[in-house]
């Protein structure tokens, strides 16, 4: 936390000279090996970005990406707030264990979860078996890839979530509550709006978890092709000269999705 | 950091003091304990392909045991890429080992890329059909009905994506030549044409089949393709499939029951090579040819340790190496064959014909 002590001029400005310089390095080292593919895609082989982009096969599985992972994140964020809601604000036996598990899938390799996802999910387990019989399938299917991502980016969503109810003060949901609210009143009317921003910042994390998975995908859903396995077998069968263009475009699609969101949010912010 | 009391400073900036050093002595201990690991020992470099991994590593453990200076340093991968990073890339390594013998002569041997003048041939590999005690039929099937099981509507299966993965494309080659061995001309349009976008064609007595796709658009209710073969033996291993197409090193290293077909089709024998070639599989990229599965070395020209490196090639073919790869399910070839017994290193002559 910051010190209230008053730094003098110069003090303050050798600190910031010195972070601002540290930390740039580490924003470089992001922003040279995106854009120096970025910029030798633009460049040098225009034309087979534009290929990539008029590709239907190319395209398909890019909507097909960005929409498993916004399926994820939607059923992420259905069920993750409710979670997050209750992990922030009561204590109970066995807490640390439930936030443990949520963190789980960061650390467990990919393959592996895909592995244990179609273990679970394939058509012949009991789990499986019962999805399918309503119809749904996960094999080789969106639900499949939805799963994965779902598997993936829940961290994401339900860690940014419960941080952002842990930033609002009780005490408002406990004035309101005295007034007359019911408790599912304060939720909707004090703390939800105070815990959008977070959410949303959560979802948006959550949503390019699942954009960028691969490994657990691949396994319960090699078909139908989402980008990162799409991309995986251009660079195998083609080289970097077939995988680079979709990769390429895929980046270029989530940084204008992602500067759309963070711009909207800004804005939303200022309005209220 | 969380702001401490005054009274307790004294012990805090003693304890962080503490983990600062801590951390900072295994971050700087670690970078010179891995640096100096490397430089201390003389490094013998192994270009193999990737199925020749396990049985690699074994052989590693038994010449660092005998050899303790010497660090041996496997690079496991596609056979053409270890092939081009010798020939293209102008990498230096000790001992090649290509899951195709025929790159070396192809690749290595020629004037304008002259990089050894011999190879040994050490072992083979086999297609087989994996399957677990839990498959479908799995106390019926013999190498004389398996397709007749795979035909089965209850009965899911799997191979990998012959764009991808040579086990791949390999794969419907086994199946094609299965039509001539047990002389039924639907078997390839029963197990590969019913459930996915693959097609054969025959011209001439050749029988070109046709994965020149990305999406092969399996009958997800019967049969599975995937990225690579070792993916379906872990679904084989979870019951979701009962049978998948896998190299016998592949299905004996995963501990699978594995069917062994017979020799006319699964691509082990230099001696049907002819008959192999009766297959070709066009796809996204190339064509390949049925060839038997023969897997062969060669010290390259620039290999920085020769001499260390025909000892290692020694135990790959001695009987210790041949007790290693009948092990891992890559039958070695007794005694191995040389292209030019003059050439090879003094050491290997006991054990090799020409």
């Amino acid at each position: 936390m910051a010190t209230k002590k008053a730094l003098t001029g110069v003090k303050r400005h050798s600190l910031s000279l010195i972070f601002l310089f540290v930390g740039s390095l580490l924003i470089l080292f992001t922003m040279l090996t995106l854009f120096n593919m970025i910029f030798r895609q633009l460049v040098f082989d225009t034309g087979g970005l534009l290929e990539a982009a008029a590709d239907p096969e190319v395209i398909e599985s890019i909507v097909l990406t960005l929409y498993c992972s916004f399926l994820a994140t939607l059923i992420g964020a259905i069920l993750g707030t409710p979670l997050a809601y209750v992990l922030a604000r009561h204590d109970f036996l066995g807490k640390t264990v439930v936030e443990s598990v949520i963190d789980l899938p960061v650390v467990i390799p990919h393959s592996v979860a895909g592995i244990a996802l179609y273990a679970l999910f394939m058509s012949r387990s009991p789990v499986g078996g019962a999805f399918s019989s309503i119809g749904v399938v996960f094999e080789d299917s969106m639900w499949g890839i939805v799963v994965a991502m779902l598997f993936v980016s829940t961290p994401f969503y339900v860690n940014a979530a419960r941080e952002g109810f842990q930033s609002i003060n009780p005490r408002l949901e406990r004035v309101a509550r005295t007034l007359g609210a019911s408790h599912w009143k304060s939720f909707y009317k004090i703390t939800l709006p105070l815990t959008v921003r977070h959410l949303f910042s959560g979802a948006v994390m959550a949503w390019a978890r699942g954009i960028s998975e691969f490994g657990a995908v691949v396994i319960i859903a090699y078909y139908p092709m989402i980008a990162p396995v799409l991309i995986f077998h251009k660079y195998t069968t083609h080289g970097l000269a077939g995988s680079q263009p979709i990769a390429v475009l895929l980046i270029l699609i989530c940084i204008g999705v992602f500067i759309l969101l963070r711009v909207s949010s800004k804005y939303w912010e200022k309005k209220k | 950091m969380k702001k401490v009391k005054n009274s307790k400073t004294g012990i805090s900036k003693i304890l962080a003091a503490a983990i600062v050093a801590i951390v900072a002595v295994a971050a700087i201990g670690g970078v010179w304990y891995y640096t100096t690991l490397e430089t201390e020992e003389k490094v013998l470099k192994i270009f193999c392909a990737g199925s020749l991994t396990l049985p690699f590593e074994d052989i590693e453990a038994q010449f660092e045991a005998d050899n303790p200076t010497v660090d041996v340093q496997l690079e496991p991968g596609g056979s053409v890429t270890r092939v081009q990073k010798i020939t293209e890339h102008g990498e230096e390594c000790d001992v090649l080992a290509s899951a195709d013998y025929s790159l070396i002569p192809s690749m290595m041997m020629t004037e304008d890329s002259d990089y050894t003048d011999w190879y040994i041939i050490f072992a083979v590999n086999r297609m087989t059909l994996a399957y677990t005690d839990n498959s479908k039929y799995a106390d019926e099937i013999t190498a004389d009905n398996w397709y007749e099981i795979l035909r089965r509507s209850d009965v899911k299966w799997g191979f990998s994506d012959p764009n991808m993965d040579p086990c791949g494309y390999r794969s419907p080659m086994v199946i094609q030549l299965a039509e001539q061995e047990y002389g039924d001309d639907m078997i390839f349009e029963d197990l590969i044409e019913a459930n996915c976008d693959i097609t054969v064609s025959e011209d001439a007595g050749t029988y070109i089949i046709d994965s020149n796709l990305t999406d092969l658009n399996p009958d997800t209710n019967r049969l599975a393709i995937r990225e690579k073969s070792v993916d379906l033996v872990s679904m084989v291993q979870e019951g979701g499939l009962d049978y998948a197409f896998e190299y016998s090193s592949v299905a004996k290293q995963h501990d699978l029951n594995y069917l062994e077909l017979p020799v006319t089709i699964d691509l082990s024998s230099a001696d049907y090579a002819d008959l192999y070639k009766t297959v070709k599989v066009e796809k996204t990229t190339t064509t390949s040819t049925g060839k038997p599965i023969v897997y062969g070395l060669t010290i390259p020209n620039n290999s920085p340790n020769p001499e260390l490196a025909a000892e290692f090639v020694e135990y790959i073919i001695n009987e210790s190496g041949q007790t290693v790869f009948n092990n891992n399910g890559q039958p070695p070839v007794i005694p191995a064959v040389t292209n030019d017994i003059s050439k090879i290193p003094e050491n290997l002559k006991t054990y090799v014909v020409q």
